[in-house]
């Protein structure tokens, strides 16, 4: 549920909104799964499903950085999280 | 006046209408005269400082960051504040004006470590929002919000039935709020577009007629309805579409609402748009819905009512206030697709009763909701606080 409210919000755009606000919203900030899956204490498992998700709905994009896939938000991962909370 | 405007979105950080309503009167205020700073959020390709129409814009950088959304927002709150003590060594604040519950612990320090004036414009509340109190973090927002307004010099709200709902949920006195309307700047609309040439960019056939949506795909806002509402709109008028402009967190139930009704082929999302975008498809649509279930103002009313579309809109909060029924829109009953599917065939049915109400609400947006008249006001409001800390 988000804040009480009669919709439940799916896996992934929770996990999007706490990749948002650990400060993914950058290339330059961008993080690996595990990276992820440290801050978030969500399993690599479930963070990768749900970062698939958010990649095939062009909220998070990927960047390879010395052969190591990173990831970070796009300006619309970014309005879609704002939108939960204005 | 030197102006503290303090906010989470500024554009091209767009989410909702804070950021439009910071923009118009930011820029209104500067026209006036005044030095105004904007502080606010970051944004992808946004720089760190500009200046825009004499609007000083500075963009935060937020260094830290929590998984938890309350966390996150005490933290560039923090980092909002060293944004302003670096800046008041070289500016010395008259006022200091936030905008909603996201910003109003910079703002409360800034009161109290500048010893200036604080103005809060509240946009809507989180009982509001949220439709009641029901877990944590919705009272420690509530309690923000109330410590916001305990702490502010002035309230502004825009409209009266926000102005009721703040005296009565926080208990404030009347003499402390102020209702100052939203606005809208009508010459961005003075473009001329091809309607055929836009509708041709969505794929919607040249003469399907548009019926608009634009908000955030959040419960409150009734998208939902509309949806609901497609069926008695088509079986009238066939060569209907439905366009659903704008994101949220509801955007996969709506979705799913979508496949599961008759003409689900007439419905479209097209995400987020960008202004210009925005514009060129106002112009080119035939009915604007606005079939929100809690809406303070609905600045997107305007945006219909100075584009010279016809608006349907619920009869509900601050779109009460803005429409005239049968005068400068239709007013229908709020969370009724039957209602609303009603105002829009009324209106696709009868273009001479569309031109009519789409002239009578462009004198109404003229007269009424333009940003110098607000601007005016706001600065009333500010002189009005300064002088008592």
């Amino acid at each position: 549920m988000h804040r009480g409210r009669p919709m439940p919000i799916s896996d992934e755009v929770y996990f999007l909104c706490m990749l948002h606000n650990i400060g993914m919203t950058a290339p330059e900030k961008s993080l690996t799964i595990e990276e992820m899956s440290r801050w978030t204490a969500v399993e690599p498992s479930k963070a990768e499903e749900n970062l698939n998700k958010l990649l095939k709905a062009k909220y998070v994009e990927e960047r390879i950085i010395s052969g190591i896939k990173k990831y970070f938000i796009t300006a619309d991962g970014i309005r879609k999280v704002l939108s939960m909370y204005s | 006046m030197n102006i503290c405007m303090i906010t989470w979105e500024y554009p091209p950080r767009v989410v909702g209408g804070i950021a439009r309503h910071c923009e118009g009167l930011a820029k209104a205020l500067a026209k006036m005269g005044h030095s105004i700073h904007v502080i606010t959020l970051d944004f992808p390709g946004a720089p760190q400082y500009e200046e825009v129409e004499g609007v000083k814009i500075h963009r935060t950088s937020i260094e830290l960051g929590h998984p938890n959304f309350i966390a996150w927002v005490f933290i560039f709150n923090h980092f909002m504040e060293k944004k302003i003590a670096m800046l008041s060594k070289d500016v010395k604040f008259d006022v200091i004006h936030i905008h909603d519950w996201l910003v109003a612990l910079a703002g409360i320090v800034a009161k109290h470590h500048l010893k200036t004036p604080l103005v809060l414009t509240l946009h809507s509340t989180e009982i509001g929002r949220a439709f009641s109190l029901n877990n944590p973090d919705s009272y420690l927002i509530d309690g923000i919000e109330w410590w916001a307004t305990y702490e502010s010099k002035r309230v502004i709200v825009t409209s009266n039935s926000m102005k009721r709902e703040v005296e009565e949920h926080f208990h404030l006195p009347q003499s402390k709020i102020d209702v100052i309307p939203n606005a809208i700047d009508i010459s961005k609309y003075y473009v001329k577009v091809d309607r055929e040439a836009v509708k041709r960019s969505y794929g919607i056939a040249p003469d399907d007629r548009i019926v608009l949506f634009i908000g955030r795909l959040v419960p409150q806002k009734g998208a939902e309805y509309l949806i609901k509402a497609t069926s008695k709109i088509v079986n009238n008028h066939p060569n209907t579409r439905i366009v659903i402009v704008g994101d949220g967190w509801l955007k996969e139930h709506l979705w799913s609402l979508t496949l599961s009704i008759e003409h689900k082929h007439k419905i479209s999302f097209l995400g987020f748009l960008s202004d210009s975008e925005l514009i060129e498809l106002i112009l080119s649509s035939d009915v604007l819905v606005v079939p929100s279930i809690y809406e303070p103002f609905g600045i997107v009313a305007l945006e219909g009512m100075a584009a010279g579309v016809p608006v349907v809109a619920s009869n509900v909060g601050g779109l009460a206030e803005i429409i005239e029924h049968d005068r400068t829109g239709v007013l229908v009953y709020t969370g009724d697709p039957n209602s609303i599917a009603w105002g829009v065939n009324k209106i696709l049915s009868d273009s001479n009763y569309a031109h009519w109400l789409v002239e009578n609400a462009k004198r109404k947006v003229r007269e009424i909701y333009n940003w110098d008249a607000v601007a005016r006001r706001t600065v009333e409001v500010y002189e009005k606080s300064c002088g008592e800390v």
